[in-house]
């Protein structure tokens, strides 16, 4: 009964990384993987030798830390806020509104992004220019573009988060509230005491998750919004777009998969860093 | 009462920020659904000269007759719908049984298994690799296949099942052996009907999956006869020729195109049926992310 899921995983799992051996070689195409010539390490000296490991790599950590930070930081929020309406209906509004924007394509969210933002026609630009301060010219200045994807990050996943995080708050028994109220703690209180501290395993989870994958860009993302835009790539190109070019553009098989190779170290070396340090510091809360 | 009045200061000011805060986000979460909705009905003359507003000075229909007269709508639905059908129920179906032998207990392999899914998790394949598999290997460039074999089996996903699976007691399986089943009528006529909450919600996981997917398509298809509507809205906010491209090569006589106007026709097109079945899936939704934010 496992088969057909067993021969998914070793085809389209696990034979694709063979496709890491052509990092070390000179591929072409015709000659197919075991025919190329092996070429040491010179497609990592062309890859590290730039400039550009170093900012796609940078680029990829400090977005997805941006992303970690705010994203999380605002769904707690967010699901702390829920958890104190108790109109049912304003409540369950609200919530199916904020879970809207996970459904979305990137390429949906892309289309949003150019009716607020481009130069000639956007909302946002409209807006700034009737309060006289002029219309930024937001598609070719890579410095606001953190923060844009931060935001659009917060807008697509924080309405997600705050349903887990919800459901972990549904999951804390009453009696403790109960009681608190009856020594006398306000709601704040009980929200810093109690309902905080609480959702601190899902937190850490969540944490844990993302940090795992924090050399993985969100390429959907990226690519659908800022795409071929080279004028904004010293902010927003990650290690996903820069292998997708090198692949689809350049025809460069071997530094994409020089790059590829490097990706998957780096990604399975933070995820055993970081499941060994909250092993030892909070064992409960590691993934494996 | 006096206790209650006397505490209810600062509490009525929890109540006021919660509210305050869900109505902001939810506003934020909003307005750009309601820009390109009410977008793809303004006029193209008045989108271009007001830009776009939240409320537009004059509405118009042509953007969606325009889109709807080609023939590249109807293709790219097609598309769309037979890879998320197609794939939807091949995945659920391998994930489902893959699942079921993980969380079995007769089964000694399981943990090699568990753990060679695993394993993917942590380590990627990289992009080469997988490009030179579905494309040199497998031979399925421009084909319907590619858009549908690299997501059967979503190693999440499967552990979700698992983690549900486990739950349901072993003595159903013993009783069904007792009375002569064999391990595929148990599956199929017991363990699945009773566990089809999970089922649902892995259904929308893969079909939302499915439906919203356009970097296989971005890889794999050059044909525009195979693309999916997700694929159809970065042509027209990439192709200069986007007149030719949605009328279909077959339409002789070219209009003038309402740019604009067929890019938010094509999202609300796109969006519309997720949006519409929205209200009675979102349930099922958050049915399996609380399942799923359990550790299993």
């Amino acid at each position: 009964m496992a088969l057909p899921g067993l021969l998914f995983l070793l085809v389209f799992a696990y034979l694709p990384m063979v496709g890491h051996v052509i990092a070390f070689k000179k591929f072409s195409v015709s000659k197919g993987i075991w025919g190329s010539e092996w070429n040491g390490f010179n497609n990592f000296k062309f890859f590290f030798g730039s400039d550009d490991w170093i900012r796609v790599t940078l680029n990829t950590i400090g977005l997805n830390a941006l992303f970690l930070v705010f994203g999380l930081g605002l769904a707690v929020i967010l699901s702390i806020a829920l958890n104190e309406i108790h109109a049912r209906l304003f409540k369950k509004l609200a919530q199916s509104i904020i879970f809207l924007p996970y459904f979305v394509s990137w390429l949906v969210v892309s289309l949003m992004v150019f009716g607020l933002l481009n130069s000639t026609n956007g909302m946002i630009n409209h807006e700034l220019q009737s309060l006289h301060i002029g219309a930024i010219d937001w598609y070719s200045t890579p410095a606001y573009w953190p923060v844009i994807l931060t935001v659009i990050s917060i807008w697509k996943f924080a309405g997600y988060n705050s349903i887990i995080f919800l459901a972990a708050i549904s999951g804390i028994s009453d009696e403790l509230y109960e009681s608190a109220r009856i020594d006398g703690a306000n709601r704040l209180q009980q929200i810093f005491y109690i309902t905080f501290p609480l959702l601190r395993p899902t937190l850490v989870i969540l944490t844990l998750l993302a940090v795992g994958r924090i050399f993985y860009g969100d390429f959907g993302m990226i690519y659908g919004i800022v795409g071929e835009n080279s004028l904004l790539y010293p902010t927003t190109d990650v290690i996903d777009t820069f292998t997708f070019r090198a692949l689809r553009g350049l025809g460069d098989f071997g530094m994409a998969s020089s790059v590829a190779l490097y990706q998957s170290i780096m990604g399975l070396l933070t995820i055993l860093l970081f499941n060994g340090l909250v092993k030892k510091y909070d064992p409960e809360s590691r993934l494996f | 009462m006096q206790r209650r009045s006397k505490t209810s200061i600062g509490d009525r000011l929890v109540n006021g920020s919660a509210y305050a805060i869900a109505t902001l986000f939810a506003l934020f979460c909003l307005i750009p659904f309601w820009m390109v909705i009410i977008g793809s009905f303004t006029d193209e003359s008045s989108l271009r000269a007001e830009g776009f507003k939240l409320i537009p000075s004059k509405l118009s229909l042509y953007a969606y007759e325009f889109l709807l007269r080609g023939g590249q709508v109807y293709r790219s639905y097609l598309v769309t719908i037979e890879t998320t059908v197609i794939g939807t129920l091949a995945a659920v179906l391998i994930s489902a049984m893959f699942a079921y032998v993980l969380a079995h207990r007769k089964i000694k392999y399981k943990n090699a298994l568990s753990f060679l899914t695993y394993f993917t998790m942590l380590f990627g394949s990289g992009l080469v690799g997988f490009y030179i598999l579905v494309v040199n290997w497998l031979h399925l460039k421009d084909t319907l296949w590619a858009l549908i074999l690299p997501y059967l089996l979503n190693p999440f996903n499967t552990f979700v099942l698992v983690s549900f699976f486990r739950t349901v007691p072993y003595e159903l399986n013993e009783a069904a052996t007792v009375d002569g089943s064999g391990e595929w009528r148990t599956f199929f006529r017991i363990i699945l009907p009773i566990t089809t909450p999970v089922l649902a919600t892995t259904t929308l996981l893969y079909a939302l999956q499915y439906w919203n997917d356009w970097w296989l398509a971005l890889l794999f298809v050059d044909d525009y006869t195979l693309h999916p509507l997700q694929i159809m809205i970065r042509q027209l906010i990439s192709n200069m020729n986007a007149a030719a491209y949605i009328q279909g090569a077959s339409t002789g006589q070219l209009q003038q195109i309402p740019a604009y106007g067929v890019q938010l026709a094509t999202v609300c097109v796109t969006i519309g049926p997720i949006v519409l079945l929205y209200p009675f899936l979102q349930r099922y939704f958050v049915k399996g992310l609380t399942i799923g934010s359990v550790k299993g």
